[in-house]
C-alpha cells in the first residue's frame, strides 16, 4: 500500500501534476536532487544541489542571495522554484526539497510531530499594511475600523469618514501567509461571518495591485516590498505609518517572518546556504533593497501563536 | 525482387507487439491515474472522515475552517459552462449554416482559418484580455454593483469565446457531412434554402451538433486558467447572482494546491474535487457515445 501510495504521487507528479503546473503557472514539481557534501568546510569543497521551493513573496530575495552565493561555492547549485508557502513546507516534510520557504510557522499548517522535525530559519521581516485605491479620501484608519471593514459590518466609505461609496473589499485566497498576517493582527481571532464575502480573492499579490488599481473604492493588504504611491495609496493604522522603523520598534504590529525550513540534519550544502543568508552580506543589504527588515533589528518578537514580545 | 528482410509471419508479429505494446502502455496510464485519483480523493471521505453529503450540498468551502462544502464550486462550474455554451451557440451555428450552405467558397478559405486561429491562442492570453477588457467593461456597465468586474458572467463571457473554435469547427463539419442528395431532393420538392437548412440539413445533422456542443462543454467545464483570471475566487458562499464572485472546481483546485500540505485533509478534499471533475469528464464523454451510437442506429 505504502509503495502503490509513494509510486502513484510520482506519477502525478510527473503527468497530470505536470499538466495542472504548467497551466496554472506554478511550479508544483519537486525535485529530488541531494546535496554529496564531502567533510570540510571551505568553501571549495562544499559541493551539491539545494532545492528550495515554496512561497514566492520573498523568492526574489532568496534568488539575488542565491547568485551571489553561488559565486562563494561554485560547486553548489540552488535550484529555486515556487508553489506556495503549503508546497514548501510538503516538500522540506516530505524530502523533496532540501529548504521549504513560507510564510507562516510550520505550526500552523503541519502536525505537530512533523514541524518538529524542521529546524526554523528566519531570514526577513516582511511587514504589511492594508492599502485603498487612489481615490479613497481617507488617510488611515483605526484596527477596530478596519476589523469592521474586512468582517462586512463596515459598508461605506462615509462611516469611516471618506466620500461616501461602496467598500470594495478585495482579499487573498484563504491560506495566503499574507492574509493569515494581516487577519492575525487586525481580527486579532474574530472570523469574518460566513455571509460576508468579499468582491474577490486574488491568488497573488501581483494581482491585488492590478485590481486595486483599476477598482474604484477597493481597499487590500500588502506587503510593503508591494508599497507603490504611484498607483495605490496605503493607509495610517491607529495613526501609525506603515514604515520598516515602525515595524522595528513595535509601533506597527502587522508584519511576519519570513522563514526557510530544513530538515534537522540538512547536509552541508543547504546549511552553508542558510547560513549564507543570515550572514551580514545579506542580511546587511540585500534584504533592505529587496523591501524586507533584517531581523536582528527588530526590538520585538513573535512566536507561533502569534504573541508578541519585547527583546 | 527485393530481399525479405524478415519471415512474414515474424514481421506480423513484430507489427502485432508494437501496436499491443501502445495500446497497453496507454491503458496502463489511464487506469494509473484513475485509481491514484480515486484513491487520493476517496481518503478525504474514508480516512478524514468528510461526510460525502456535506461535501456535495454545503455551501461554504473554507479549508482553514475545516469546511468542505463544494455546492457553490459545483454550481458555479455548471454556471459557466451552460452560460458560455447559450453564447457560443448561436453564433457557432449561424457561422456553420454560412459556411457550409451559404458562402462555401469564402467560408471555407477565409472565416475557417480565422477561426481556428483561436484554437491556438494560449489560455493565458484569453485570460489578461478578460481581466483588462471584459472586468473593465463590467465595471463600466454595472457599476458598483459589479464589484472589480470578477464574476460568474465576466468567467462566461471569456469561456464563450474560447469554446467558440471548437463548437464552430465541428458544426462545420457537422453540416458538410449531411449527403447533398438530401439537400437536392428538398430543393426538389419546392423547398426554400432555409427551409431546407432548417428541416433538413440541420435535422439530420442534429447528433454530430449535439456532440460540438457537448464538446464545447466539457472544454469549458475543465478551463482553468483564463477563468481563474476573471472569476474573482470567491469559493466561501453560494455566488448570488450573474455579477458575483465565484470560483469554479478547477479554479479552487489550483488555488488551493499552493496552500495544501501533502496528506492534510485539505489536500484529500482538493483530491475529491478532482475526482468530481473526472466523473464529471467521464459522465459528459458517455453522453458522447451514446449520442453517437444512436445516430448510427438512427441513419441505419
Amino acid at each position: 500500500m505504502s509503495k502503490l501510495d509513494s509510486l502513484s504521487r510520482r506519477q502525478f507528479v510527473a503527468g497530470f501534476g505536470g499538466t495542472l503546473a504548467a497551466v496554472a503557472g506554478l511550479g508544483l514539481v519537486g525535485c529530488g536532487g541531494s546535496g554529496n557534501s564531502e567533510s570540510g568546510s571551505d568553501a571549495a569543497s562544499v559541493s551539491g544541489t539545494v532545492n528550495c521551493s515554496g512561497a514566492t513573496s520573498f523568492q526574489k530575495l532568496v534568488e539575488s542571495a542565491a547568485t551571489k552565493f553561488e559565486d562563494a561555492y561554485p560547486d553548489v547549485t540552488v535550484a529555486i522554484t515556487g508553489g506556495g508557502s503549503g508546497q514548501g513546507l510538503s516538500d522540506v516534510k516530505d524530502g523533496k526539497a532540501q529548504i521549504g520557504r513560507s510564510d507562516v510557522f510550520a505550526e500552523e499548517k503541519l502536525e505537530a510531530a512533523d514541524a518538529a522535525k524542521l529546524t526554523d530559519n528566519t531570514v526577513a521581516v516582511v511587514g504589511m499594511g492594508p492599502i485603498v485605491n487612489s481615490s479613497v479620501d481617507v488617510d488611515g484608519l483605526t484596527t477596530e475600523q478596519l476589523k469592521g471593514i474586512f468582517t462586512g459590518a463596515i459598508t461605506d466609505w462615509s462611516e469611516v469618514g471618506g466620500t461616501a461609496g461602496k467598500i470594495q473589499v478585495i482579499e487573498r485566497k484563504a491560506g495566503s501567509g499574507t492574509r493569515a498576517t494581516f487577519e492575525a493582527a487586525v481580527l486579532a481571532g474574530e472570523k469574518a461571518p460566513d455571509t460576508f464575502a468579499p468582491v474577490a480573492e486574488e491568488d497573488s499579490s501581483g494581482t491585488v495591485v492590478e485590481k486595486i488599481q483599476a477598482t474604484e473604492g477597493s481597499i487590500s493588504y500588502l506587503a510593503f516590498s508591494y508599497f507603490d504611491d504611484t498607483k495605490f495609496k496605503a493607509l495610517k493604522v491607529d495613526g501609525v505609518e506603515p514604515t520598516a522603523e515602525n515595524v522595528c520598534s513595535g509601533d506597527f504590529n502587522i508584519w511576519a517572518y519570513e522563514h526557510m525550513y530544513t530538515a534537522a540534519d540538512a547536509d552541508e550544502a543547504t546549511q552553508a546556504f542558510i547560513d549564507f543568508m543570515l550572514s551580514d552580506e545579506v542580511q546587511g543589504s540585500l534584504v533592505e533593497e529587496e523591501g524586507f527588515i533584517p531581523v536582528s533589528d527588530m526590538k520585538v518578537s513573535k512566536d507561533a501563536d502569534g504573541k508578541v514580545s519585547s527583546k | 525482387m527485393a530481399k525479405q528482410l524478415l519471415p512474414k509471419r515474424r514481421l506480423e508479429n513484430v507489427g502485432l507487439g508494437l501496436t499491443g505494446a501502445c495500446v497497453a502502455l496507454v491503458a496502463v496510464i489511464v487506469v494509473t491515474l484513475i485509481v491514484m485519483v480515486a484513491q487520493q480523493g476517496l481518503s478525504a471521505f474514508f480516512v478524514d472522515g468528510i461526510d460525502f453529503g456535506a461535501f456535495i450540498t454545503g455551501t461554504s468551502w473554507v479549508p482553514s475552517d475545516g469546511k468542505y462544502g463544494a455546492l457553490p464550486l459545483i454550481v458555479t462550474s455548471f454556471g459557466v459552462m451552460v452560460l458560455s455554451t447559450l453564447f457560443t451557440l448561436p453564433v457557432a451555428l449561424g457561422s456553420a449554416i454560412f459556411v457550409v450552405e451559404v458562402r462555401p467558397g469564402f467560408g471555407r478559405k477565409v472565416f475557417q482559418p480565422l477561426v481556428e486561429l483561436l484554437v491556438g491562442i494560449p489560455s493565458v492570453v484569453y485570460g489578461l484580455i478578460g481581466l483588462t477588457v471584459v472586468n473593465a467593461a463590467m465595471r463600466a456597465v454595472f457599476g458598483d454593483a459589479a464589484g472589480t468586474g470578477a464574476g460568474i458572467l465576466s468567467g462566461a463571457i471569456v469561456l464563450a469565446v474560447m469554446i467558440l473554435p471548437t463548437v464552430t469547427t465541428l458544426s462545420i463539419d457537422a453540416l458538410a457531412a449531411v449527403p447533398n442528395q438530401y439537400r437536392e431532393g428538398s430543393y426538389a420538392l419546392g423547398c426554400t434554402r432555409w427551409q431546407t437548412v432548417w428541416h433538413v440539413v440541420l435535422k439530420s445533422a442534429l447528433p454530430s451538433l449535439m456532440t460540438a456542443v457537448i464538446l464545447g462543454m466539457t472544454r469549458a467545464f475543465g478551463e482553468t486558467l483564463a477563468v481563474q483570471m476573471v472569476i474573482g475566487g470567491v469559493e466561501k458562499i453560494m455566488p448570488a447572482g450573474l455579477l458575483s464572485p465565484a470560483a469554479t472546481l478547477t479554479t479552487a483546485l489550483t488555488s488551493g494546491f499552493a496552500n495544501a500540505t501533502t496528506g492534510s485533509v485539505q489536500y484529500h478534499a482538493l483530491w475529491a474535487l478532482g475526482l468530481l471533475l473526472m466523473g464529471m469528464s467521464l459522465f459528459f464523454i458517455l453522453i458522447i457515445h451514446l449520442i453517437g451510437s444512436k445516430g448510427a442506429k438512427d441513419r441505419g
